[in-house]
């Protein structure tokens, strides 16, 4: 598969998409783990 | 309702529509129409597909489903972060560079004409018959309980958008669906804090959660394993289904369903495109959870309050005019008076509002199988009622106008996105694509437009022959997704990342298993095969993939990679 990369394309903020990929999983493990912690704490 | 509800809700109707006709001005052809010049920035790209993919049954249902069966139902939420990921990095670039208006436009190139008239046309199928069922839904729902008349309130929930996407195409449904998210954020958020405000004194939000945690609503994260047993494969929302079934179901929502990809190729750039999605990966749980937190506020604000016996007024009516009719009677007065025993006993520390609780749940399971007798002809299912029961019956005047105006808006968005991709894709991939002679801009704009009318139509009698035939429809529609999605996203699949592999062997696969996954689905709902729906993405998509290879081994390697394919890998 072809992975196109725009020369001038810079992602914002972290200047590569490699890092947002990162923060929305990062993020999602996170929220699981939140969740857990309620589904947990108040059952 | 009342006169001051019904002015706060036309108003902001009409001002939603205005906005849409103002902002309908577009260049007169397709790129104006369909991609909106490519000119929409990463913040309404983010809200726009939020929009799309939030309709009605979503504020409907989200907070009835947490008050009924707990949280657990964000799980289904947990593969679309990951999908974004996936969309971002392979899907979004080529469909940029290679300038599409459709999806499936990259598959004539990438594989045949054949490959790209059948992903097409199942999507055209699937989308259309679904879209009346999300016209028909939120309409019976309101027809229901505020009385009005079905064919109206199709007409209503999904014949007056028509009038701005016509008219204004992506452009107009990109500005409107961003002032109709900010309508619904803001309805969604002053309803929640009703919900608190109307606790008793010294009851917030960790006593919401307590009671929502003791009652079993707070079961946000199940494994789908059974006490002692396997993994229950049936089991809907768990968090391996979540995560992997779900990934597939947002990888080929986002991927390869028109009324999502039509949003972010409007974007300005890659990189505005790639930004709404991923931002869009970050906001979409935690959304979701708090719109099921609504349902559980919901749930505790009964436990002080008097419930009733079952959410759909309309049933219970229809109940007293049935065989029932003196049981009815009597259950609703012992109703009654235990519900005001068991708020006269809240907060007892002893066991005595537990079994009164309990006491009340048997006169509810009574209703609900007096529904299911084939003499009333019931629906017994009140879920998708809860939320708006308690707006109309608890929230002050103008408040419920304004959260009717959140369910109406919420469908319009997402029904008008899904308008402007099937006219995109009957232009685009057919009209266009067969016509003899070639058609000028002006025309193929002036086209787009009919063909938005005429897809806006269908979904509206679609809505009205969904309400006639009744829930069984309903039901089976709301699978139906899961039905197709599978095999159109195998086949992307394919397209992006089985380079050796051509048009024939993908074509084939393709049917074939679509035919397998319908087939599974019938199966499942006899029971012979006890597999949730979320499941069937993963089987549609692995099953494409495999099969294709498979073909291709048999084809030969080299006999059937189609010259677009390396012209792909050329350029």
């Amino acid at each position: 598969m072809e992975r196109e990369q725009d020369p001038e394309e810079r992602a914002p903020l972290f200047g590569k998409w490699s890092y947002w990929y990162m923060l929305v999983a990062g993020f999602l493990l996170l929220c699981i783990g939140f969740f857990y912690f309620l589904t947990k704490h108040f059952s | 309702m009342s006169r001051p509800d019904w002015i706060v809700l036309v108003l902001t109707l009409l001002a939603i529509i205005a906005y849409g006709l103002y902002k309908s001005r577009t260049s007169r052809d397709l790129d104006g129409y369909i991609l909106s010049n490519r000119m929409v920035p990463w913040y309404m790209v983010l809200l726009g597909i939020m929009g799309t993919q939030a309709s009605a049954v979503t504020f409907l249902s989200a907070p009835g489903q947490a008050f009924t069966d707990g949280m657990r139902f964000v799980q289904y939420y947990f593969g679309l972060p990951l999908a974004m990921i996936v969309v971002c990095a392979s899907f979004v670039p080529v469909f940029r560079r290679l300038k599409v208006y459709t999806a499936y436009e990259f598959l004539e190139q990438r594989f045949d004409l054949k490959t790209r008239a059948l992903t097409s046309f199942l999507f055209l199928v699937q989308r259309g018959v679904s879209t009346g069922i999300s016209i028909a839904a939120p309409s019976i729902i309101l027809s229901s309980l505020l009385g009005w008349n079905i064919l109206w309130t199709n007409i209503f929930m999904g014949g007056l958008l028509i009038i701005y996407t016509v008219s204004g195409g992506a452009k107009a449904v990109a500005y409107t669906q961003q002032l109709q998210m900010i309508i619904i954020f803001s309805g969604l958020a002053i309803a929640g804090y009703m919900v608190i405000h109307k606790l008793p004194q010294g009851v917030g939000l960790r006593e919401v959660l307590h009671i929502g945690g003791k009652a079993g609503k707070l079961n946000i994260i199940t494994t789908g394993f059974r006490k002692g047993g396997g993994f229950d494969w049936n089991d809907r929302y768990n968090l391996l289904s979540g995560i992997i079934g779900g990934f597939f179901l947002q990888l080929s929502y986002f991927g390869a369903d028109q009324s999502q990809v039509g949003r972010y190729l409007t974007a300005r750039s890659l990189t505005e495109s790639r930004l709404g999605l991923l931002l869009n990966g970050l906001v979409k749980v935690p959304m979701q959870f708090l719109i099921l937190l609504l349902g559980v506020m919901v749930f505790a604000f009964y436990q002080y309050n008097p419930r009733p016996v079952f959410f759909n007024r309309a049933q219970v009516e229809s109940l007293s005019h049935s065989k029932y009719k003196d049981s009815l009677a009597v259950l609703m007065a012992r109703y009654a008076a235990g519900e005001k025993e068991r708020l006269g006993a809240v907060g007892d520390p002893g066991i005595r509002a537990v079994e009164l609780a309990r006491a009340q749940e048997g006169d509810r399971a009574t209703v609900k199988r007096w529904l299911d007798d084939p003499a009333v002809g019931g629906d017994s299912n009140d879920t998708n009622y809860i939320f708006l029961r308690f707006v109309t019956d608890y929230l002050p005047v103008g408040l419920i106008g304004l959260l009717i105006a959140v369910i109406v808006l919420a469908a319009w968005g997402s029904i008008a996105a899904t308008l402007n991709s099937l006219a995109s894709c009957t232009i685009v991939d057919f009209h266009r694509r067969f016509a003899r002679k070639a058609l000028r801009p002006e025309q193929e704009y002036r086209m787009s437009r009919w063909y938005t009318l005429l897809w806006g139509v269908f979904c509206v009698a679609m809505a009205q022959l969904a309400y006639n035939i009744g829930n069984s429809l309903i039901e089976a529609v709301n699978v139906l997704g899961s039905l197709f999605y599978g095999v159109i996203l195998g086949v992307f699949l394919v397209a992006f990342f089985r380079r050796r592999t051509g048009g024939r062997a993908v074509f084939i696969s393709a049917v074939v298993v679509e035919i397998g996954v319908i087939v599974l689905g019938v199966l499942g709902k006899r029971g012979i095969v006890p597999l949730g729906f979320l499941w069937y993405n993963v089987v549609g998509a692995v099953g494409v993939v495999v099969l294709s290879e498979v073909l291709q081994v048999c084809f030969g390697r080299t006999g059937d990679v189609s010259k677009a394919n390396r012209n792909q890998e050329v350029g």
